[in-house]
């Protein structure tokens, strides 16, 4: 054989390998181009929508973040180094202040949890059975450039997003916060948040890109990225000063009466908008996780309690609805009744014979109430009770809203409807409260409360109306409760610190606290609701204190807050004195 | 007079340069585009890959970018923040007036 032969065969046999191989990559081995190792496929996660007052600034907005996770075969330094270094930085950010600023019991917690961290980032750094191991999420710009500086080999961070509240922890119940699923995704839980996180979540997107082996994309090759979609960005009807009124003169209530919580709604009755809803105590819904767990609950929804005196309002719309009395009716209520063999007296045992039906609400008359109700029925009273909204979700768009506790009629006794005509023996919910108010503020129509007016993508805008609308007493009665609430208001218990000039008008309410079957006589919860200005209401509140230790009547406490809240807000909204 | 098989020798030889002489030729063609391909391919992927640089570059300072206004827009929501405005009217030594001035 010759040369050229022998060249020739082995050409053949080159390329047949060269083939060969070419054609176990293309069809057996495990090599794919959407896998390999140049092919870069990663999420591009979804910027949460924002929330934002009636004024444009935002509640809730978003800010950088990042995760931080180590490689524990590439780390260049001993884990316990590691550890070390990285376990003061991220800690709880509570402990974000200057170390003299903390009390000598905090630097003790400081102490023990950097302790605690450093066990445990060193049990994640030594575990040399991961390759990744995600050391901390949700971490602040500020602590990853910290780390950052320290250039460990075998450390890495990833781009995220956490919840900013520039107005720290106001709306704090409202608001809700964000927390992880099984999967450690972001979801909304409680409030605006739990409500309204299909809408507030978006859509994460994906990048697949094909890359060199220096990590640049290769143009050539397959490029098509999805974008992600950011959520949608709620426009609420919280009015940021009010809420900030109210919150600072809740705070300063509770803390002066002693009060285990207080919360207040305010609410515009013609539209059902809630201008304010607050609650103390309440939480930063940065640093949750350092707070009772009991505190991220909203009383202003979920809270069922007996409303007490407050009720007596719905009775006495119910009877002169349907004209069983007019406000000059006069009852015999010259003293306690039986009733199904309990005695109802009034809540200062004094008795006012012959009290018109102003007068039976003017001096909270329980036994002038029970003759209101007989007159009534169970039937017709049920069923007001059920227009007014109770004993039905109001349809607010916050998560966890209650129903509050009407009893089916069925059960409803003679003394069950007596004491229901002054609030007890049911329970209601404080935003029932004030859409049972608005009806009468609002000349006898319902609008369902709503929280969202607007919803904004990068697509549409959507206006959010009022669920439900309807009405439930005549315009006439309205303005006969409202009288009476003037009335009230006027020459009430509270009649000394109300406003002067202002027609305003309301109702004190003293409930005492059902426990083990009978009322605890120490613990009452103690409110006011009602509206201002009286002929063209700009707004409704409600006030609610539970066990009030400085008095643990309504007037003295819940009414005094009222009012000094209704002063700040007629400066506010520029409503001028009528007398 | 010669021999047949030499004039056969020589009929041979003569077809095999021509044979020959077209090979080198179809060779040296086939060598010459290898080579321009590679070379224009080389310019091609070098500018691409110059690009996919740009690229990069271009994607960090859209990052970089979007990061700084969203911490200045954060920044500028604390600083007027009513908890912060109020705290800032309080260290100022400013009091809420008595009475109001309703317009």
């Amino acid at each position: 054989m010759d040369r050229i032969k022998v060249f020739q065969i082995i050409i053949f046999i080159v390329f047949l390998i060269i083939i060969l191989r070419l054609f176990y990559w293309q069809f057996f081995s495990s090599y794919s181009r959407d896998s390999d190792a140049f092919l870069r496929e990663s999420e591009i996660p979804a910027s949460r929508g924002e929330i934002y007052t009636n004024d444009g600034f935002p509640l809730v907005a978003n800010a950088e973040a990042f995760l931080i996770y180590g490689k524990p075969h590439e780390l260049d330094k001993k884990p316990e180094d590691i550890a070390k270094t990285l376990a003061p930085l991220l800690i709880s950010e509570k402990y974000a202040t200057i170390s003299a600023e903390l009390s000598e019991d905090q630097l003790k917690q400081k102490e023990e949890e950097i302790k605690q961290k450093e066990r445990d980032l060193l049990a994640k750094l030594n575990n040399k059975n991961l390759y990744w191991v995600q050391l901390a999420r949700k971490v602040p710009l500020e602590t990853k450039e910290k780390i950052q500086k320290l250039v460990v080999r075998g450390l890495g961070f990833e781009r995220d997003e956490k919840r900013f509240y520039p107005e720290a922890s106001m709306a704090a119940q409202l608001l809700g916060f964000v927390g992880f699923d099984k999967f450690g995704r972001d979801i909304g839980y409680n409030g605006l948040e739990g409500y309204w996180d299909n809408r507030l979540h978006g859509k994460s997107g994906r990048l697949g890109q094909e890359q060199d082996p220096f990590g640049l994309p290769i143009l050539v090759g397959k490029y098509k990225p999805i974008p992600s979609k950011q959520g949608a960005s709620l426009y609420l009807s919280i009015d940021r000063t009010i809420q900030f009124i109210v919150e600072d003169k809740l705070r300063k209530a509770v803390e002066k009466y002693g009060a285990k919580d207080g919360t207040v709604i305010v609410a515009d009755p013609k539209s059902g908008h809630i201008l304010a809803m607050a609650t103390f105590p309440n939480f930063n819904p940065a640093l949750r996780s350092e707070y009772d767990e009991k505190l991220y609950r909203n009383p202003a929804v979920s809270d069922t309690f007996e409303p007490g005196s407050i009720f007596k309002l719905i009775a006495m719309s119910a009877a002169l609805d349907l004209s069983i009395v007019e406000p000059n009716t006069k009852c015999s209520c010259s003293g306690p009744r039986n009733i199904g063999g309990y005695e109802i007296s009034t809540w200062n045992k004094k008795y006012h014979p012959d009290s018109t039906m102003t007068e039976i609400i003017q001096n909270s008359d329980n036994v002038g109430m029970t003759y209101v109700a007989e007159k009534l029925g169970v039937d017709k009273f049920y069923d007001y009770i059920a227009k007014f909204g109770f004993g039905k979700l109001t349809g607010i768009d916050l998560q966890s809203e209650s129903t509050g506790n009407i009893r089916n009629k069925k059960e409803w006794h003679s003394i069950d409807l007596a004491t229901a005509s002054f609030g007890q023996g049911i329970a209601v919910t404080p935003i029932q409260m004030v859409q049972a108010v608005s009806v009468i503020a609002n000349k006898g129509e319902l609008l369902g409360p709503r929280l969202v007016v607007e919803v904004k993508d990068q697509e549409h805008e959507e206006l959010v109306e009022s669920q439900e609308r309807r009405q439930v007493i005549n315009p006439k009665t309205a303005v006969q409760i409202t009288e009476m609430m003037v009335n009230s208001v006027e020459k009430g218990e509270a009649r000394f610190f109300a406003p002067v000039g202002y027609r305003i008008a309301g109702k004190t309410g003293t409930a005492q606290i059902p426990v083990a079957g009978h009322y605890d006589p120490n613990k009452t919860v103690a409110s006011f609701i009602g509206f201002a200005p009286a002929d063209n209401p700009q707004f409704v509140m409600f006030v609610r204190f539970s066990q009030p230790s400085s008095s643990p009547y309504g007037s003295e406490t819940a009414a005094p807050t009222f009012f000094e809240i209704a002063k700040e807000l007629f400066n506010y909204l520029g409503v001028a004195p009528t007398k | 007079m010669l021999p047949v098989s030499d004039f056969k020798s020589i009929e041979n030889k003569r077809s095999f340069n021509l044979i020959g002489k077209i090979k080198v030729k179809i060779v040296l063609i086939v060598a010459g585009l290898v080579i321009s391909l590679f070379f224009t391919q080389l310019v091609f992927a070098n500018g691409l890959a110059t690009s996919g640089l740009k690229l990069v570059q271009i994607e960090n300072d859209i990052n970089r970018l979007d990061a700084e206004n969203r911490i200045l827009r954060n920044e500028i929501a604390k600083e007027s923040s009513l908890v912060a405005l109020s705290q800032k009217a309080d260290d100022l030594g400013f009091k809420k007036s008595p009475k109001a001035i309703i317009p």
